[in-house]
C-alpha cells in the first residue's frame, strides 16, 4: 500500500531561531592578527543567526547554502563557504565582492535580510579573513566557556544585570567573547536581553533561565526575582532532613511563604494513593483518625511500603516507564501481539519490585538480557522498540533521562551529545537481535550519517569501545550503574520525586540536558547520592520523601504563594491516573470494572496489556506504551469525557447496581446522612464537615418521597465521583 | 494502513516532544491566551465565516474526478466516461454530472503538487499546509480557526463528521494548539432522523432535571472542596459546563436531528444511504448554527484495486458508490447553501491527501500520486467558474501554475480572514506562522 520512497526528515530544531531584530554591529575592536575561521568567524555566523535551524542551519540548508546547526561542524561549513558552487561564495581577487559578504550585508538580494552591517565588526572580520586567503587554520581550540553570573538574585522586577562570557583556549589564552555569545531567555516575556550589550532586564518575578551559547558550548544562567517584597519567617518551619533544608532555602531566596502542613485525613489519602495507587479504605480512615500518637504517619508509610498493593502499583509505574506492551512492529510480523512475552516481563518486574531488588540490578538485568523472551522476562527490553537507533533513544530516555535523538542528525544543539555518541550507542545495540529470542549477532552495525561508515560502539559522552568488541552492553551497563554516573541515579530519583511531589526537579523528566537545569540542583544531587548509598533502593527514597515536611504541605495555595508552581511552597495537585481512577471508582461503588477477558475483580492497575478492552480506560485515558507515557498523551477530549460521565455507562450503569455499596446501604435502611458520611469516607477519605452535613441534610432530607430519595442519593454519589476533590490527589 | 509508527519511524509523540525550551513561570493556558491577544492585532476581513471541508480520505483520483483525460490512452483514461461542465472545454468524470453543472459556482485547481505520497505525511501536509517534521505537529485548519475565533455558542467550534480518523489517524488535529481546539467527533451514524451523537442522549432513566441536579451537586462539592484555594479561579469545571450545555441545548440537539428538514432539501443530498451527503447536510446545519469549521470525513478513496466498482458501482444497481455519493453531496451542499444565502459566507473545500497514478495498475486500481492532483473550492469568497492550472496530457505533472499544499493553506486561511503570516506560539513559546514561510496565496482564486 505504501510507495517506496523514504524520507530523511529534517530535525528542525528551532529553539533559538533567527533573531528577528538583530542587524547592528558593535564597534568594538577586532582581535589583531589572523582571523581564525573556526574560532572567530563561526561565532559571527551564530550571533547573526545564519546557522540557526530556521535559516541555513536547517537540515536542507536554505537558498542553496547549508551550514551546520550553530556551527557544530566547522569543517563542513568551511567546505560550504569556500568550495561549493565553484567557489563563488568567496572571491579572493575581490574580497568585497564575495557572495558570503554581499548577501548578509544585503548589498545584493538576501531573503534572510541584513544580518551584518557593511563596515562593522562582523562584516570586517569576514572580509579580513578573505583578504588573508580564506584559509581554515586554527592555532587554538576552545577548552571552556565561563559565564558570569551563573546565578543572580535581583531585588525587584525591572532591574538589569550585565552578562559576560569568557572563552578559554587550548594555548592558554582567554578572550572576552560576550560580544559573540548568544544569550537567549527561555521566556522572552520575562527576560529581555539586549543583544548588543548582553544586559539582561528582568521583567517579572520568578526564576528564569537564560542560555548562553558560544561555539558549541551552552551554559545555563539562573536569574531570580523574589516572588514577594519581604522575606518570610521560616524559622518555625519543620526541617526533617536535607529535603526540607534545601526546599526552605530556596523558598527563602524566592521569598515565598509555604502553605501549612495537612491534617491526618488528607495525609492518609495522599500517601495511600502515592504509594499504593489506592484510596484508603473506610476502615483505614476511621482507624487512622482515631489513633493517637506522633509516630502514626511513619507507621502508615512503612505499612504501605511493605504492602502487596505497593508492589502492584509500582510494578505498573515501572511497566509504563519500560513500556511493557505486547505489540510487535517491524522486523517481526507487524501488527502481531505477543502477550506471552509481555506477561513474562510484567511478572518478572513484579518480582523485582516485591523483592525490593536494587534499581541498578534491575537496569543491568534488562540491558544485559538474552534468551527466549517467552521465558526470560527482561529480554523483552529488546522487543519494546524496533531498531538499534530507537533502542539507543529508548535506553537513554529510560535510564539517563536524556533525549539523545537530536544527535541523530546533528550534534545536540542544547546539550553535550554528539552524533558519535548517538550512533555509537546505537552501534552497541546493533549487535543485538531483538526477535522472540534475544541474542548477540555475529554482525550488525549502524552507519554514521556523517562519515557514511560503520559507527564505532561508544559509551555516550565517554569513549569508543574499540573496533573488535562484539557485545558492548557489559561496558555500557557498568558505566551506567557506576555510582559516579551522573545520569542514572538522578534520572530515577527525579521520577520518584515527581511521583510523590507532582513535579520533577527536572522537567520534563526525560529531558535532562545542560540547558535544562534542575530547580534545586543540590537537592537532586543529594537525593541521588542518598539513593546510591542505600543500594539503589526505590522504597528507601520514596520513604525519605514521604517523611519530609515538604511532602505534608497542603495543596491549598495561599495568597502569598499562589504564583508558585515549581518550588513546592504548596503541594501540587495531581489528577489520578486512568488505572488508579478506574479502580477508585470501582472501589467506591463496590462494583468491579470489567477488563477484556480478564477474570471478574481484576484491578486496572494490574493489567499487563495496556490495550485491554475497557470503556472506562478509553474514557479516562490510557497509554498504549508504544510511545513513552511520560508526556501528556492525547486522551479523548475533556468534552467527550464529560459527556460520557453524564450520559454514558461508566458511572450510570454502576451507581445503583444491585449489590453495590449504595444499593446495600439503602436496602439496609441506612439514613441518607449515614450514607453520605460513608461515601465521604470511601471516596474522599474524610468525614463531611458541618456545612456539608447541613447541605446534604437539606438536599436529601427525610421529607423526600422514597423513590425520589434513591434518585437523589444516586445523584449525590455521581457528583462525588465527578468532583475535583475525588479525581485528584491533593 | 493502521501501523502505529509512520514509515520513517517518526511517531506522534516524537513530533510533540522535541523542542526543549520550556516556559517557566507561565502556564500553557496563559501562553495561548496571550498569543490569541497578540494575534488579534492584525485582523483580516473574513470573507468566509465558516468552512466545510469535504475530506476524501485515502487520496481521490484526479483522473476520475475533476481532471479526466478523455483523449489519453486507455490505461490512463480509465474506465469512466466524462461529461461537459458549465465551462466550455472543461470536462469532469461522468459520475460528477451534477457538480459539473455547477462549475460556475466552483473553482478547481488542477495543478496541485506535493512530494509526499504516503497517507500520514500527505494528510499532514494538506491539512496543515506544513510538511511533517519530527520537531512539531502543526494544527489543522479547523483547530487554528477555533483557536483564533474561540468558542461562541454551545456547539464546539471544530467538529468532525463522523470522526477525524483521517490519513491513518495519526493527526490529532490540534497540533501544538490546546486540546480544546481538537475536532469534536460527532461519531455515531446517520439515520433517518439524523446523526446519533455519542452520549448526547440521556442514559436510561435520566433526564435533564437529573443532570442539572448532578451538576449542581458537583458545583456544591467543588465549593466545599478541600481543593479550593487562593489560586482557583472558578468553582465550575469548564468541560463539565460545556458538556452540560451541549446536552441541555435543544438548539444543539436539533442540529443533529434532520426531521425538520423539508424532503426537498434532503433530496438534494441524496438519500440516507449516501453517507457523504448526510454528513454534508449535518455540516450545513452546524455551520448554520455558528460552528466555524466542519470536517466531513469520507473514507475509502485509496483505490489501489478495482477503482471502477469502488468509485462507481459496488454491485449491480448500486446508486451510492463514492462518486455518485460525492456528486450528490457536493452539488446538494452548494445548491442548499446558495438557496439559503449562505454560500458567500461558507467556504467549501473538497480534497484528499494526493492524487493517483496516471496509469492503471494490474489490479484495475491506481496507486498514490502526489505530483499532480486536483482540489475543488466553492463559496466563501472563492471566484467560481474557473479552472486554475492544468496538468499535462497524461495527468502526470503540473503543466503550469503549480500550487503547493502550503499555497493552498495560505489561500484557505486568507479566505477565512486569517493572515497567513499570523504567528501562533507552540507550548514552548516558539512562534510559528499559520501558513509556512514562503507560501503564497493563489490570488486568482479569490473573488
Amino acid at each position: 500500500m505504501k510507495t517506496g520512497w523514504s524520507v530523511l526528515l529534517a530535525l528542525t530544531l528551532t529553539a533559538l531561531g533567527c533573531p528577528g531584530g538583530f542587524a547592528g554591529e558593535a564597534g568594538s575592536s577586532s582581535p589583531a592578527g589572523r582571523v581564525d575561521f573556526s574560532n572567530d568567524l563561526i561565532p559571527v555566523f551564530t550571533k547573526a543567526g545564519c546557522n540557526a535551524a530556521s535559516c541555513h542551519g536547517a537540515a536542507i540548508g536554505r537558498g542553496g547554502l547549508k551550514l551546520s546547526l550553530y556551527g557544530g561542524n566547522p569543517a563542513a561549513d568551511y567546505e560550504a563557504i569556500v568550495r561549493q558552487v565553484e567557489g563563488r561564495r568567496v572571491n579572493l581577487a575581490r574580497p568585497e565582492e564575495s557572495l558570503i559578504v554581499l548577501k548578509p550585508t544585503k548589498q545584493i538580494a538576501h531573503r534572510g535580510g541584513r544580518r551584518l552591517v557593511d563596515g562593522k565588526e562582523g562584516a570586517e572580520l569576514l572580509l579580513r579573513w578573505i583578504r588573508q586567503g580564506a584559509e581554515n587554520v586554527s592555532s587554538r581550540s576552545l577548552k571552556r566557556v565561563e559565564v558570569a553570573p551563573r546565578k543572580h538574585v535581583a531585588e525587584k522586577p525591572g532591574s538589569s544585570i550585565q552578562l559576560r562570557a569568557t572563552a578559554y583556549f587550548s594555548d592558554g589564552s582567554s578572550q572576552d567573547v560576550t560580544r559573540w555569545t548568544v544569550f537567549t531567555a527561555e521566556d522572552p516575556s520575562a527576560v529581555k536581553i539586549d543583544s548588543e550589550s548582553a544586559a539582561a532586564k528582568l521583567l517579572r518575578r520568578g526564576r528564569q533561565v537564560v542560555i548562553a551559547r558560544y561555539l558549541d558550548r551552552v551554559v545555563p544562567i539562573e536569574l531570580i526575582v523574589p516572588l514577594s517584597g519581604s522575606k518570610p519567617d521560616l524559622a518555625a518551619e519543620p526541617r526533617r532532613g536535607f529535603i526540607d533544608r534545601e526546599l526552605l532555602d530556596s523558598l527563602s531566596i524566592l521569598r515565598l511563604s509555604p502553605s501549612p502542613l495537612v491534617d491526618d485525613a488528607t495525609f492518609l489519602r495522599r500517601v495511600t494513593l502515592d504509594l499504593s495507587g489506592r484510596l484508603p479504605t473506610m476502615a483505614a480512615v476511621r482507624a487512622f483518625l482515631a489513633e493517637p500518637g506522633p509516630k502514626k504517619r511513619q507507621v502508615v508509610i512503612d505499612r504501605l511500603l511493605a504492602s502487596e498493593e505497593f508492589s502492584e502499583y509500582w510494578t505498573l509505574q515501572l511497566a509504563k516507564l519500560l513500556r511493557i506492551h505486547p505489540d510487535q512492529g517491524e522486523g517481526e510480523i507487524a501488527g502481531t501481539r505477543d502477550k506471552q512475552g509481555a506477561l513474562k516481563y510484567h511478572q518478572w518486574l513484579h518480582r523485582q519490585v516485591r523483592d525490593n531488588v536494587g534499581y541498578d540490578r534491575l537496569a543491568r538485568s534488562v540491558i544485559l538480557a538474552t534468551g527466549d523472551s517467552h521465558e526470560v522476562g527482561p529480554a523483552n527490553f529488546y522487543r519494546t522498540v524496533k531498531g538499534p537507533r530507537k533502542q539507543a533513544e529508548f535506553m537513554s530516555e529510560v535510564f539517563m533521562g536524556s533525549r539523545l535523538r537530536c544527535a541523530n542528525c546533528h550534534n545536540h544543539p542544547l546539550d553535550r551529545w554528539t552524533q558519535d555518541d548517538y550512533h555509537g550507542l546505537a552501534a552497541i545495540f546493533a549487535r543485538i537481535e531483538g526477535g522472540q529470542v534475544v541474542k548477540v549477532k555475529a554482525s550488525g552495525e549502524v552507519i554514521h550519517p556523517r562519515t557514511l561508515e560503520k559507527a564505532l560502539q561508544r559509551i555516550p559522552g565517554e569513549d569508543f569501545l574499540g573496533a573488535d568488541i562484539v557485545d558492548g552492553r557489559g561496558r555500557l551497563a557498568s558505566w551506567l550503574t557506576d555510582p559516579a554516573n551522573p545520569y542514572f541515579s538522578r534520572a530515577i530519583v527525579n521520577r520518584l520525586w515527581k511521583a510523590m511531589m507532582g513535579r520533577g526537579l527536572v522537567e520534563p523528566v526525560d529531558d535532562f540536558r545542560a540547558t535544562n537545569p534542575p530547580t534545586h540542583p543540590a537537592l537532586l544531587a543529594g537525593l541521588a547520592d542518598d539513593f546510591v548509598k542505600n543500594g539503589y533502593d526505590l522504597r528507601h527514597t520514596l520513604r525519605l520523601i514521604a517523611l519530609s515536611a515538604a511532602y505534608s504541605r497542603s495543596s491549598k495555595a495561599t495568597e502569598e504563594n499562589k504564583a508558585d508552581g515549581s518550588f513546592y511552597s504548596h503541594a501540587i495537585r495531581q489528577s489520578l491516573g486512568p488505572e488508579v481512577l478506574a479502580d477508585a471508582i470501582s472501589d467506591v461503588l463496590g462494583v468491579a470494572g470489567r477488563y477484556g477477558e480478564e477474570p471478574k475483580g481484576t484491578r486496572a492497575v494490574t493489567l499487563v496489556d495496556p490495550k485491554t478492552r475497557s470503556v472506562a480506560l478509553d474514557i479516562l485515558g490510557r497509554c498504549s506504551r508504544e510511545e513513552s507515557c511520560e508526556s501528556p498523551a492525547g486522551s479523548t477530549g475533556g468534552l467527550q469525557r464529560k459527556l460520557h460521565l453524564f450520559n454514558g455507562a461508566l458511572l450510570n450503569a454502576r451507581i445503583g447496581a444491585p449489590g453495590g455499596r449504595l444499593d446495600k446501604m439503602i436496602t439496609a435502611g441506612e439514613s441518607p446522612l449515614s450514607i453520605v458520611e460513608q461515601f465521604y469516607l470511601a471516596a474522599l477519605g474524610r468525614y463531611p464537615g458541618d456545612a456539608e452535613r447541613l447541605f446534604w441534610k437539606e438536599q436529601l432530607g427525610e421529607n423526600v418521597p422514597a423513590g425520589r430519595q434513591r434518585e437523589l442519593l444516586e445523584d449525590f454519589v455521581w457528583s462525588l465521583l465527578v468532583c475535583n476533590e475525588f479525581v485528584s490527589n491533593h | 494502513m493502521s501501523n502505529l509508527t509512520r514509515c520513517d519511524g517518526v511517531s506522534r509523540r516524537d513530533l510533540l516532544r522535541v523542542g526543549g525550551l520550556s516556559a517557566l513561570g507561565l502556564g500553557l493556558g496563559d501562553y495561548f491566551r496571550l498569543q490569541r491577544l497578540h494575534g488579534a492585532e492584525n485582523p483580516l476581513k473574513a470573507k468566509a465565516k465558516a468552512c466545510i471541508l469535504i475530506w476524501l480520505d485515502g487520496g481521490p483520483s484526479h483522473l476520475e474526478t475533476f481532471d479526466p483525460k478523455p483523449e489519453a490512452p486507455a490505461e490512463v483514461r480509465g474506465p469512466l466516461k466524462t461529461v461537459a461542465t458549465k465551462l466550455p472545454g472543461v470536462r469532469f468524470s461522468e459520475d460528477l454530472a451534477r457538480t459539473a453543472g455547477l462549475l460556475d459556482k466552483l473553482a478547481v485547481i488542477r495543478s496541485m503538487t506535493s512530494t509526499l505520497g504516503e497517507h500520514n505525511f500527505g494528510t499532514h501536509y494538506l491539512m496543515t499546509g506544513y510538511k511533517p517534521t519530527p520537531a512539531l505537529e502543526y494544527p489543522a485548519f479547523g483547530a487554528t480557526l477555533a483557536h483564533v475565533r474561540g468558542q461562541a455558542g454551545v456547539l464546539p467550534p471544530n467538529i468532525a463528521v463522523p470522526d477525524f480518523g483521517i490519513g491513518g489517524s495519526k493527526l490529532a488535529g490540534n497540533g501544538y494548539l490546546p486540546g480544546s481546539t481538537r475536532p469534536f467527533s460527532v461519531g455515531g451514524s446517520s439515520g433517518r432522523r439524523g446523526f446519533k451523537v455519542r452520549d448526547l442522549d440521556f442514559y436510561r432513566g435520566l433526564d435533564l432535571a437529573r443532570l442539572d441536579q448532578r451538576r449542581k451537586f458537583v458545583g456544591a462539592l467543588d465549593e466545599f472542596s478541600r481543593t479550593k484555594d487562593a489560586s482557583s479561579k472558578s468553582a465550575s469545571d469548564p468541560d463539565l459546563e460545556r458538556a452540560y450545555n451541549l446536552i441541555a441545548s435543544t438548539e444543539a440537539k436539533r442540529a443533529f436531528d434532520f426531521s425538520g428538514e423539508p424532503e426537498k432539501v434532503r433530496a438534494l443530498y441524496g438519500d440516507q444511504r449516501n453517507s457523504i451527503g448526510q454528513a454534508c447536510l449535518l455540516a450545513r446545519r452546524l455551520v448554520e448554527r455558528g460552528v466555524p469549521f466542519v470536517t466531513v470525513n469520507s473514507k475509502g478513496w485509496d483505490t489501489h484495486q478495482d477503482l471502477y466498482s469502488k468509485l462507481k458501482e459496488r454491485y449491480p444497481g448500486d446508486k451510492w458508490a463514492l462518486l455518485p455519493s460525492l456528486d450528490f453531496a457536493l452539488s446538494g451542499l452548494v445548491v442548499d447553501l446558495s438557496d439559503r444565502g449562505m454560500l458567500d459566507d461558507t467556504l467549501v473545500v473538497v480534497m484528499g491527501e494526493f492524487g493517483r497514478t496516471p496509469k492503471l495498475n494490474a489490479n484495475g486500481g491506481r496507486d498514490h500520486w502526489p505530483r499532480v492532483f486536483s482540489v475543488a473550492l466553492a463559496g466563501g469568497g472563492v471566484k467560481g467558474g474557473q479552472v486554475i492550472g492544468q496538468s499535462d496530457s497524461l495527468g502526470e505533472s503540473p503543466k503550469d501554475r503549480p500550487v503547493t499544499p502550503a499555497d493552498l493553506a495560505a489561500t484557505i486561511y486568507t479566505l477565512l480572514g486569517i493572515d497567513p503570516n499570523l504567528k501562533l506560539h507552540t507550548g514552548d513559546g516558539r512562534p510559528v506562522r499559520v501558513a509556512p514561510d514562503g507560501s503564497s496565496v493563489v490570488s486568482e482564486l479569490i473573488a
